[in-house]
């Protein structure tokens, strides 16, 4: 339960990144629904990244001294990082929402939702949460409490997922443009349900191992 | 009874360390933690908050660790700084739910009351706060639910005389029933003076003086004098002698009084009078 409160704190340190969420994924769906076959992969893509980018902002949402109350709160380390792990998962899962919700909003619109599309999103979100998974350990491990964390949790923040959008779109075009390509990866492209399953167990089980090292680096250190 | 009880706590950093700090503090009462600028008073504060983790010694609150048990520990701790620890985009209702979601005995009444009573808006964001807002709202929060341990790091350092009088008198009804203390570092000596009944004093990350408050007045003696009617038996025992033109001013333990005869002016010293001597005392070259 603690957790829980945990995990609302830190959606009002970053209470603004919310009300644009939703904006945002019309956006996408409107900028995805303008290139065709592939849109509704670019708007899954696009919300995936900015899943990473949000799911990481308490990260850098005050500063050292500003923290003194959160900090003296009567919690355990290990329910004050699952909170902020808890607050990373809701925004994958609100994201996966907004995905199926644009997936339904593509096939109104008659495009047809294969089965590749839906493994290939489940391989993104594992990628995603595999991100966030890391971003979190670092974040813990060479930034929490540190009073020089803002400027480089900013790179760490952005570049990785900024990384996975640009592979998926280029994923993406190759598959557009060479469908021959793809074809090369029969073996996958048969199984790519099963594999994005596979993929996404892992990437959950990656996420509760950072979790696991986040509390017991945490634990140790001072301001924790 | 002891409410806190603090053994042998020490923490080293690479340029400071803290050292052997030893002391208890009985239910009802309130002490003074003193000392110059980065003498360790605000390490120990975070020892004793548990936001810092001690290399050696313990912290018992009412008898329990915060390792025993961090939720309880931490439920019977207010803590008040010289400047906000909350975050810049809280408003007072963000600080309002974090409370009620995590302290057992927070009390919404009691806070709303604070925050009337004080002017603290309920829209603005704690950025756009005042010092002396941010303060007070710390004190609202603290004060709105039961804790049973004070621990305030200058926290009157940014408030106005009317503000900071309010606040003593808060922190003296505060431990009237008996079964809470205060512990209360601050720069502001006259405070102490007025509603301390401990003084602990630190200078370097060592111990330099603990006792009683009237204790600690009654066991020094401040003299002041020509400077060339010092004996060189009188010299060696005074603490903290400042010389000008126009004369001395040094304390000196009251069981050395003997060795004033009738040369010397002899008043009784305050807070103040000690703590800058025995500042002084070390500047020169002593050791304490």
């Amino acid at each position: 339960m603690r957790a829980v409160n945990y995990m609302k704190i830190d959606y009002m340190l970053t209470k603004q990144q919310l009300r644009i969420m939703l904006p945002l994924a019309i956006v996408a769906v409107l900028v995805g629904r303008g290139m065709g076959g592939i849109g509704v992969m670019v708007t899954c893509c696009y919300m995936l990244f900015i899943a990473t980018l949000f799911s990481t902002a308490p990260f850098g949402s005050c500063s050292k001294k500003n923290t003194g109350f959160l900090l003296m709160l009567p919690g355990t380390v290990t329910e004050r990082v699952a909170g902020r792990f808890l607050y990373g998962m809701s925004y994958i899962v609100m994201t996966v929402i907004i995905c199926l919700a644009g997936m339904g909003v593509y096939s109104l619109f008659g495009y047809k939702i294969t089965w590749m599309t839906l493994g290939l999103f489940l391989c993104n979100l594992a990628l995603a949460i595999v991100i966030v998974a890391l971003e979190y350990l670092i974040s813990y491990v060479f930034g929490e409490g540190k009073n020089n964390w803002q400027y480089l949790g900013n790179v760490v923040r952005v570049a990785p997922g900024m990384g996975m959008f640009f592979l998926f779109m280029f994923i993406l075009e190759k598959a557009d443009k060479e469908p021959y390509a793809m074809e090369r990866l029969e073996f996958v492209t048969q199984r790519i349900v099963f594999v994005g399953a596979l993929a996404l167990g892992t990437a959950l089980l990656i996420m509760m191992l950072s979790a696991i090292v986040c509390v017991k680096v945490i634990e140790r250190r001072d301001y924790a | 009874m002891e409410l806190l009880e603090v053994k042998n706590l020490s923490k080293h950093y690479k340029t400071f360390d803290l050292k052997d700090i030893s002391f208890t503090l009985p239910k009802g009462y309130i002490m003074g933690y003193v000392g110059p600028n980065g003498s360790g008073k605000t390490t120990t504060l975070n020892l004793i908050t548990g936001v810092l983790k001690c290399n050696d010694g313990k912290v018992y609150i009412d008898g329990i660790t915060c390792k025993d048990d961090v939720r309880t520990y931490r439920e019977q701790i207010g803590y008040v700084g010289d400047e906000s620890y909350f975050p810049d985009n809280f408003t007072v209702k963000n600080i309002r739910s974090v409370l009620n979601d995590f302290y057992a005995t927070f009390s919404e009444e009691k806070f709303n009351k604070f925050l009337q009573k004080w002017n603290l808006p309920e829209k603005k964001q704690v950025k756009d706060f005042s010092r002396g807002m941010k303060v007070m709202l710390m004190f609202a929060s603290v004060l709105s639910r039961d804790t049973k341990l004070l621990v305030l790091d200058e926290a009157t350092n940014g408030l106005d005389p009317v503000m900071r009088t309010e606040i003593l008198k808060l922190l003296q009804e505060y431990v009237m029933d008996g079964q809470r203390s205060v512990i209360f570092s601050t720069h502001i000596l006259s405070d102490l003076e007025q509603i301390a009944d401990y003084i602990y004093f630190i200078d370097g990350g060592r111990t330099v003086l603990h006792d009683a408050k009237d204790e600690m007045i009654e066991n020094f003696l401040l003299v002041k004098g020509e400077s060339g009617a010092i004996p060189p038996a009188l010299r060696e025992e005074l603490i903290g002698l400042e010389e000008n033109a126009y004369g001395f001013e040094a304390i000196l333990p009251s069981e050395k009084a003997a060795l004033l005869g009738n040369a010397f002016l002899v008043e009784k010293p305050n807070i103040d009078n000690i703590v800058i001597h025995f500042i002084k005392h070390r500047e020169n070259g002593n050791r304490m």
